[in-house]
């Protein structure tokens, strides 16, 4: 890859192995659809959890992976510097969220993204493990609109599309009325989940 | 401009490498996805009391075993921008090599009582940070082959659209050239490895100097 001048060299990407802290693990990151049981304020939007395993080349589970998510609020807006006076921000909602699984199941709970211009609602999902330095791809929504002209899905050949479709199931949990979304991640081997370059692209 | 995506590598002798490395040739982000692609970390304060010093559990208690060192540097994108307000999330083994991690179960390698082990520190304004902590154990990570991890620094680096985690390594230690991830890194190994500096009138040791540079497009997403 050709270097652009006055482009300072990256420090290398490197494992985070197996003992990311537990201690730095923040409830606020994990439930994401509520700001804290303490306050009457909340995101709007459907209540979702994301749910399900990570799996590797052997098809054992996955321990210890650190999952972090990223998503547009309700109405298909990111948080980031690019959006600071869209009306359509939710006060309630960063859309950033993170996880470590202890065993190879994870859940996330947070709200159905919108859908942002031109594209169907999806959540962006970082995995950092032992053994990789980081793996990146985005997961949608069974019965969601717009999966057919979804730039990302249409990208893939056809038969890695199902691969990041989350299966909607009929269980709901919490006081809220959590729709369960099941979405099970292969790392490696047969089946594997389609992953994307976010470095090199 | 790439017209196709890498496929990782994996790190030899590294058997949770070997498991989890997706085998495909990662995809390509077609242009009207790539900006969903850039998760925007929100700052949000969390840190406590003391944590920038990882020699003691708490200010009041004992130096920990070992010889304590700090740690310091400026977080940057690759266009030189610094990083500000950037949450540095720090880790790692005590002087005999094992971590306080529920997970580490090393058998025979003892626990300090005066050593956690982890802490958080923010960047400044300039993109500057500074940490105390013990000078690490190496440890064996393969006792089946004998291969041992060197001594290693764990960072975690959050902050806007940058986002990295890295693992700052020692100068001139023998296990360097043996670990699988420094393999990985090759040539480019050696920026990340500290760099010595003298730190009179300090309660430490010495020093290391770490810079680090976010690169990839995710980091300069919103410049």
């Amino acid at each position: 890859m050709t270097k652009k001048a006055n482009t300072l060299l990256a420090t290398n990407e490197d494992t985070v192995g197996p003992y990311y802290p537990i201690y730095f693990a923040d409830e606020m990151y994990e439930d994401i659809s509520r700001i804290h049981h303490g306050v009457s304020v909340k995101p709007e939007g459907q209540a979702i959890e994301l749910t399900g395993r990570l799996i590797d080349h052997d098809g054992n589970l996955a321990n210890g992976v650190v999952m972090e998510f990223w998503q547009a609020n309700a109405k298909g807006v990111y948080r980031t510097p690019a959006t600071v006076d869209d009306p359509h921000l939710d006060p309630w909602f960063d859309g950033f969220g993170r996880v470590r699984t202890a065993d190879g199941h994870y859940r996330f709970r947070t709200i159905m993204p919108g859908a942002a211009p031109g594209r169907a609602p999806n959540i962006t999902i970082t995995l950092f493990s032992d053994g990789i330095s980081r793996i990146v791809t985005q997961v949608f929504f069974e019965g969601e609109a717009g999966h057919q002209s979804d730039p990302l899905l249409v990208s893939l050949p056809a038969p890695e599309r199902d691969k990041l479709i989350a299966r909607k199931t009929t269980t709901t949990t919490g006081a809220r009325g959590s729709r369960v979304y099941q979405f099970d991640i292969v790392m490696a081997g047969k089946n594997e989940t389609p992953f994307f370059d976010d470095f090199e692209s | 401009m790439a017209t196709q995506g890498r496929t990782l590598p994996i790190g030899p002798t590294d058997n949770t490498s070997e498991q989890r490395t997706p085998r495909a040739r990662l995809h390509l982000i077609p242009t009207a996805a790539r900006a969903s692609f850039v998760p925007f970390v929100p700052v949000r304060g969390s840190l406590r009391q003391g944590e920038t010093d990882l020699t003691r559990v708490t200010p009041d208690r004992p130096r920990a075993q070992g010889t304590a060192i700090e740690v310091s540097g400026t977080v940057r994108t690759a266009s030189g921008t610094p990083v500000r307000g950037g949450l540095l999330e720090i880790w790692n083994a005590n002087t005999f090599g094992r971590y306080t991690h529920i997970e580490d179960c090393a058998p025979d390698v003892p626990i300090d009582p005066n050593f956690l082990g982890m802490g958080r520190v923010e960047t400044d304004e300039k993109g500057q940070y500074c940490f105390w902590t013990i000078s690490p154990g190496a440890y064996l990570a393969r006792p089946d082959i004998g291969r041992w991890r060197p001594k290693h620094i764990h960072l975690s680096l959050a902050g806007g659209a940058s986002r990295l985690i890295t693992q700052m390594y020692f100068p001139n230690e023998p296990n360097n050239v043996t670990d699988p991830m420094a393999i990985l890194m090759g040539e480019d190994f050696h920026r990340n490895i500290g760099v010595v500096y003298q730190t009179p009138e300090r309660d430490v040791d010495h020093g290391y100097r770490f810079d680090i540079i976010v690169g990839g497009r995710n980091a300069t997403f919103f410049e």
